[in-house]
Parts: C-alpha cells; structure tokens; sequence
C-alpha cells in the first residue's frame, strides 16, 4: 500500500496532507499528569495489545513499540515525517506507538491523553482520513472503557479538547500568501471561524518573498534549481526554502521534471534526523550539510 | 468596531457571556481585554495550543476569584476526591488529572466550557456500549412509560402514523392491565 505522500491526491498541488487526531482516554487510568510511572507502563503495554485486534479488524498491517526506549535520532526522524509529536519524544515516562504499514494510521500511547489516534491522507481528502480514524476509535472503544461524559463527551487532559476529540487539519503550501505578507492577516480571519494557522517545518517558504512580477518568480525558481543542482553544501533550512521554490515552479509549470519527483517526499527525507536514518550513522553537521546536498543531486530530477 | 471600554481602539476580542439565559457581549480592544483577562495578545496568538490553556486559566481565574482567598474564606479548597487535584493546581496547569475532575469542578466550569466550545452539551459520537442514565432509567421503566415517552417523540417529531401506532399500543395495553385487575 502507498505512503501517503505517494498517492495520487486531490488539490495536492496547495493542500498537501489531511489530517484527523482524537484524543481518548481509559476510565481506570488517572490522566497524564497524575499518572505514575508504574501505571504508565501497565496502560502503555495494555494499549499496545490492542495492534492485533486492530489489525484483524482492518486491512492493514500494524507494529507497535515502546517509544521512550528508542534511539533519539529515530525519535527525531519520525517526529519530521509527523508521525509522532515533540511532547511524546520528549516524555521520559513509558510511552508507545502503533503504527500501520503505510503510516496512514497511528496510535501515541500516554501523550497528552492517553490515546491519540491519528490518520493522514495526501491532498485534500479529510473524509476519508477521518473515516480510517473513526473506524479504529470503534475497534478501540470496544477493546477499553473510554472516559466518556454523559454531558460532556469524551473527556481529556486539556478542556479544549473535550467533547469530541476530535482536530481536523490541513497542511496546506501557501507560497503566494506568504510573499504577499498576507499570512499574518490570514491567521487573524481564520481565526474567527475556530480555525488556527501556524507554520511547519519553520518558516519554509518565507524567503519566496516579495516577488511581483511573473519574470521574477520564473528567474527565482530556475536559480532554486541551479543551486540545488550544483551545491555541495546545503543547510535544512537552505534547502527547505530552495525546495519550496522548487515545488512552486513545478505547480504554476514553469519547469517540468523529466523524471517522476516527489517534492515532498525529498523535503521529509532531507530533514536532520531522517537523513541520518538513511545513512544509518550519527553525523556532524558539516558532513550532513555535504551529505544532504549529495542526496538532493542525486534524486533531483532533470527539467525541461 | 471601537473598543466598548476605552471607545479608542478598534475592537478585537469578542466576548458573549450568556448567565441564566441573559446574553451579554463585550467587544474589546487588545489593550482592555489585556487589562480585564491578563492575556497577552501578540506572541501567543502564533501558537494556538499554548494561548487556548493560557486564555482558558486567566478567564477562569478571573471568573471564579482567587482560590487561596476562597480557602481562606471557607477553610477548604476545592479538588478532585479521585486524584487529588485542586483547583488552584488545575488553574496553574491548564489540565485535569482524571475523569472525576469534570464532575468535581462541574460547578465552576461549566460556563467556561461552553465559553470554549460554543456548547455545554457533547452530541455527538458516543463509545461502544455506553449507556447514559436517561438511557437507564427508561430501560427500566414499565413498559406502558416507556411507549408514552416514545409517543411524546412521535408528536414532537411531528410523526403522526408513528405517534397514532403507539396511542393504540398504549390503549391496549391499558385495557389489558384493567382486565386483569
């Protein structure tokens, strides 16, 4: 089964994932800030015990591991690809993870609640992220009693959370918004409607800034190309803005690979940790600095 | 919009407070909803996960007076039987510590949820077998209640072939409960 960043995707040109989250806790377990270490990892183990049923219930594969006893760079690598949150990385207390094969589906086991089902999708096709997730939250529900509110719904840690659990996002590029300095008027507005913006990955697509013209937004992203195609150093944050022009140029068509390239796909793989991960070593920054640029060589396509 | 409090500055800060079925709305400026909620505009607007606690404490704080001074006033704080947490701790830290607490803080919270979430009443989705007290306490009732509470359904529903159905259910059943008496 394809990864999400594989498939072929509706709007996947602006909306590049969507995503659902619900946030679910057991009945028999204090919440996570006053659950003690040895209750953790009963409920850690007693979730992940779970994968199998919900495997046999879907028709996808699942792993399931201890996420605290990982090695950090993998920790880091699977926080780039969004699999996992900063805050579950950063807890010391037991915690887990269920994974399906194609990473569309995950489980984080005692982050801020004790369950966070999650699904992705590529483009934009929130329904059926939100039916793969919904789904799981019914073979759950029937595994642990929930904490579940006849007034309230399903409670959390956090009240902004209760009720249904429930966040639904998009991970959207907004290239022109940001160069026209709209984004900061944009979050204001959205605002209002329940909606909240914020970046990923930094401030990726920033230094896109103030173009004008069609000749000059053309110029930027063939002199993008060029550099990624010739450096021998590149910094993440570099690249990433680089990549990002790249990813315009190929949405307005102004340069066209000859090769099948997936931006997005390179933009994950470049981050620190995953490009470790590739390499399977620990390195020092200068040498993934050269590393990185070798990589982007050689999986950048050649244009027309 | 101008400010309500300083008539100054443009409004930006939406305030309904809905007490006993009155509706009340304030429309502030940054400046005043800084002074009257302690909440920094500004660098916390960026990240939303942060400024949502942060709001929610200071809103509630300042809603319900300061709990040292009620501990004071009644030799007691509040808290959650089942975990222990205060509300004082709950207000620092912007989480609960079980599921008790939503009913332990019930009382002070329940403004301040609907304030949050537009709503006090959760609708939707419920887990696998759960059943609610309305659903207990129906379940068990006799079975002539039972229908008379679906009937009040049927009408309010406007489902008059349903409603008429369960009239003569009811009817029936009556007249056998009669014949045996």
């Amino acid at each position: 089964m394809l990864k999400w960043y594989k498939e072929p995707a509706k709007n996947s040109d602006v909306v590049i994932s969507s995503r659902i989250r619900l946030a679910r806790n057991l009945r028999k377990y204090p919440f996570s800030i006053k659950l003690s270490d040895e209750q953790a990892v009963l409920m850690v183990n007693e979730v992940k015990e779970s994968a199998k049923t919900i495997e046999q219930q879907t028709e996808r594969k699942y792993n399931s591991s201890n996420v605290n006893t990982l090695a950090e760079i993998d920790k880091t690598a699977m926080v780039e690809r969004h699999i996992i949150s900063p805050l579950l990385t950063a807890k010391e207390q037991s915690t887990g993870l269920i994974l399906s094969e194609d990473e569309k589906i995950s489980i984080m086991i005692n982050e801020e609640d004790h369950l966070r089902i999650q699904s992705v999708t590529g483009g934009m096709n929130i329904y059926e992220a939100f039916r793969m997730a919904n789904k799981v939250d019914d073979i759950t529900s029937g595994i642990f009693e929930y904490a579940f509110h006849e007034k309230y719904g399903y409670l959390t840690s956090c009240p902004t959370n209760v009720g249904t659990g429930l966040r639904a996002s998009y991970m959207v590029f907004l290239p022109a918004l940001t160069a026209a300095g709209r984004v900061g008027k944009l979050i204001e507005e959205l605002g209002k409607y329940g909606i909240a913006l914020r970046g990923t990955y930094g401030e990726a697509t920033k230094s896109v800034g103030s173009l004008y013209s069609y000749d000059e937004v053309e110029d930027k992203v063939h002199r993008s190309y060029g550099i990624l195609r010739y450096a021998r150093q590149l910094t993440s944050g570099d690249a990433m803005t680089l990549l990002a022009q790249l990813k315009l140029g190929l949405d307005l068509e102004l340069i066209k690979p000859k090769q099948e390239f997936n931006v997005h796909e390179l933009m994950m793989d470049i981050q620190p940790g995953n490009l470790q991960c590739h390499q399977d070593k620990n390195i020092g920054s200068i040498q993934r600095d050269k590393i990185r640029a070798d990589y982007i060589r050689e999986k950048l396509p050649e244009i027309i | 919009m101008l400010c309500d409090k300083c008539k100054k500055n443009e409004a930006k800060v939406y305030y309904t407070e809905i007490v006993n079925g009155e509706k009340s709305e304030q429309h502030l400026c940054e400046e005043c909803a800084t002074e009257l909620t302690s909440f920094q505009m500004g660098a916390s607007i960026l990240n939303p996960e942060t400024s949502l606690g942060s709001l929610l404490s200071t809103i509630l704080g300042n809603y319900h007076g300061n709990p040292a001074q009620e501990k004071e006033r009644t030799g007691k704080e509040l808290h959650c039987d089942k975990c222990g947490m205060t509300y004082s701790e709950f207000l620092r830290v912007g989480r609960f510590g079980c599921d008790h607490c939503y009913d332990s803080f019930d009382k002070v919270l329940e403004q301040s949820i609907r304030n949050i979430q537009g709503s006090d009443a959760h609708t939707g989705k419920k887990p696998k077998d759960f059943e609610s007290k309305t659903d207990k306490i129906i379940k068990e009732m006799p079975e002539i209640d039972k229908l008379s509470i679906r009937l009040q359904d049927a009408i309010e529903k406007e489902e008059f072939e349903e409603a008429a159905r369960l009239r003569d259910q009811i009817r029936k059943l009556r007249k056998e409960e009669i014949n045996n008496a």
